[in-house]
């Protein structure tokens, strides 16, 4: 066995692992870049998958953004409130308690409750809609129906029910709002998940105009701000608007409102769709004493 | 063997005749890792080329003036060669770092990959070992030119594979492709016709 070979192969080996090595180490010291040390750590909070939804180029871009401040902590909308939350801790603002949300629709005026006054052959969208005549519901607030918050939905959570009013799975929901941006008359809201009262309708219509285009409208008549117990709910511009900071879920004005407009949402984990909205029956609960 | 005809068949014959890609199958990891889209494509292609070329040319001068003097290369220039790659792209990631910031961010993602690259060694390798140009006559040692200009043969071969593949991948998403051939399936069956077109570059150099 020659011997030599293998202390030679051990010493050139050797060798050059020593001279990469200490290249390496000089070249570390030479050519130190300073990176302000949060853009690694707002990079590590958020999700990494550079799906480019922030409109910049990738999670490295959108964390240098951050840091930089050209960019607010909640840049990252894949990630939601959680990662809206870490990425403050680090930057040092206090966020509060991440609370997910989901999208509602404040409309229930179906194809049987809600009149037409024409019949809309355009450009099958709503923005183009509202921007000819307002479509062909006769009520000037309600949902057009013509499917772009769908068209948008990267979840595809929203669907459509046999009176061709959009409905929100909740299941599917991932908060993104993308479809409260786009629809035209600004019905869909982003609500805490949490949430189990709506108030569906955003007519600003009041009393018997509001009824006259629609069966399940909002009449303005402040029964629901009188009954619940904690102000959460007001009618304003002519309709009810539910505080959902202080809004306890206990459907006290559901049960008050006289065109079932609020209405109670029940989860159901077996649902499909996570639940169903339902009306409360009015005696019962009207008088929880007995 | 005229001169400039010689280097214009090793850099022709690595490139095309005997394209890695499509030919050999080697580095097929990034091949359809990184041809998802045009841009993504470039940037590797860019980087391949820079980091083989530099890699192979230290890897020659590690062979001729360390290893076959020591009569070690035989059974060390794998573990040699690995070594070199994989310090050479910390070096040079650093360096473009520090000296060109846009240059770092068109390339320095593609940097770290590029150390495990299978491509890249075996351009180091065939730099020193010309196997494939001995069966057919052309070159049996290669000189430091004639390494270079092999290495950049086999870099832009395999550029122009990954971005034509990529470009047809792009328009493959929106072609009406069956279900369940959507995505990779489909990446493969268009890598197999065009290796086989590729094959027809065979023909030109069994001369």
């Amino acid at each position: 066995m020659d011997w030599s070979l293998i202390w030679k192969a051990c010493i050139g080996l050797a060798g050059f692992g020593i001279a990469l090595g200490v290249i390496l180490a000089i070249a570390a010291k030479r050519f130190h870049v300073d990176i302000d040390p949060r853009v690694e750590e707002v990079l590590a909070a958020l999700p990494g998958s550079n799906c480019g939804a922030c409109g910049l180029a990738g999670c490295e871009a959108a964390a240098e953004a951050v840091v930089k401040g050209k960019a607010t902590v909640k840049v990252c909308k894949a990630g939601g409130p959680e990662v809206g939350v870490r990425v403050g801790k680090i930057m040092g603002l206090d966020m509060g308690e991440a609370i997910p949300v989901k999208a509602h629709i404040h409309c229930r005026g179906g194809k049987s409750l809600s009149p037409l006054r024409a019949v809309y052959q355009g450009v099958n969208s709503c923005r183009a809609a509202q921007i000819v005549v307002g479509g062909g519901k006769a009520c000037p607030f309600g949902c057009l129906g013509l499917q772009d918050c769908m068209k948008i939905c990267p979840a595809k959570a929203i669907l459509f029910d046999e009176e061709g009013i959009r409905r929100v799975n909740v299941k599917k929901c991932n908060g993104c709002g993308l479809c409260a941006d786009t629809c035209p008359r600004g019905l869909i809201e982003m609500v805490p998940a949490t949430a189990t009262v709506f108030a569906r309708c955003k007519s600003k219509y009041t009393g018997k105009k509001a009824s006259s285009l629609c069966k399940v409208a909002c009449i303005g008549c402040k029964k629901c701000e009188k009954v619940c117990p904690v102000e959460a709910i007001h009618v304003e511009n002519g309709f009810a608007v539910i505080d959902y900071d202080k809004c306890t879920n206990c459907g006290d004005c559901a049960v008050a409102c006289p065109t079932n407009t609020i209405q109670l949402w029940v989860a159901n984990r077996a649902d499909p769709e996570g639940g169903e909205f339902i009306v409360p029956e009015k005696e019962k609960i009207a008088d929880p004493v007995s | 063997m005229n001169e400039g005809w010689r280097f214009f068949l090793l850099f022709f014959g690595a490139a095309l005749v005997a394209n890695i890609l499509l030919i050999r199958f080697i580095a097929l990891c990034p091949f359809f890792g990184v041809s998802n889209s045009l841009e993504t494509s470039l940037g590797m292609s860019i980087s391949v080329i820079f980091v083989m070329v530099m890699a192979s040319s230290v890897s020659w001068v590690a062979w001729n003036y360390v290893l076959e003097p020591l009569h070690v290369g035989e059974f060390l220039y794998i573990p040699t060669f690995i070594l070199i790659i994989a310090g050479l792209v910390q070096f040079v990631e650093m360096v473009i770092k520090k000296s060109s910031p846009p240059l770092y961010r068109a390339m320095g993602i593609y940097l770290p990959l590029i150390t495990t690259n299978c491509a890249v060694l075996a351009a180091a390798t065939e730099s020193v070992k010309p196997g494939f140009f001995t069966k057919i006559n052309i070159v049996y040692h290669y000189g430091f030119i004639e390494s270079v200009v092999y290495t950049l043969g086999v870099a832009v071969g395999f550029s122009l594979v990954l971005i034509i593949f990529a470009a047809l991948r792009e328009r493959l998403d929106m072609a009406p492709v069956p279900k369940y051939f959507k995505g990779i399936p489909i990446a493969f069956i268009t890598a197999a016709l065009f290796s086989l077109a590729f094959m027809g570059f065979a023909g030109m150099f069994s001369l």
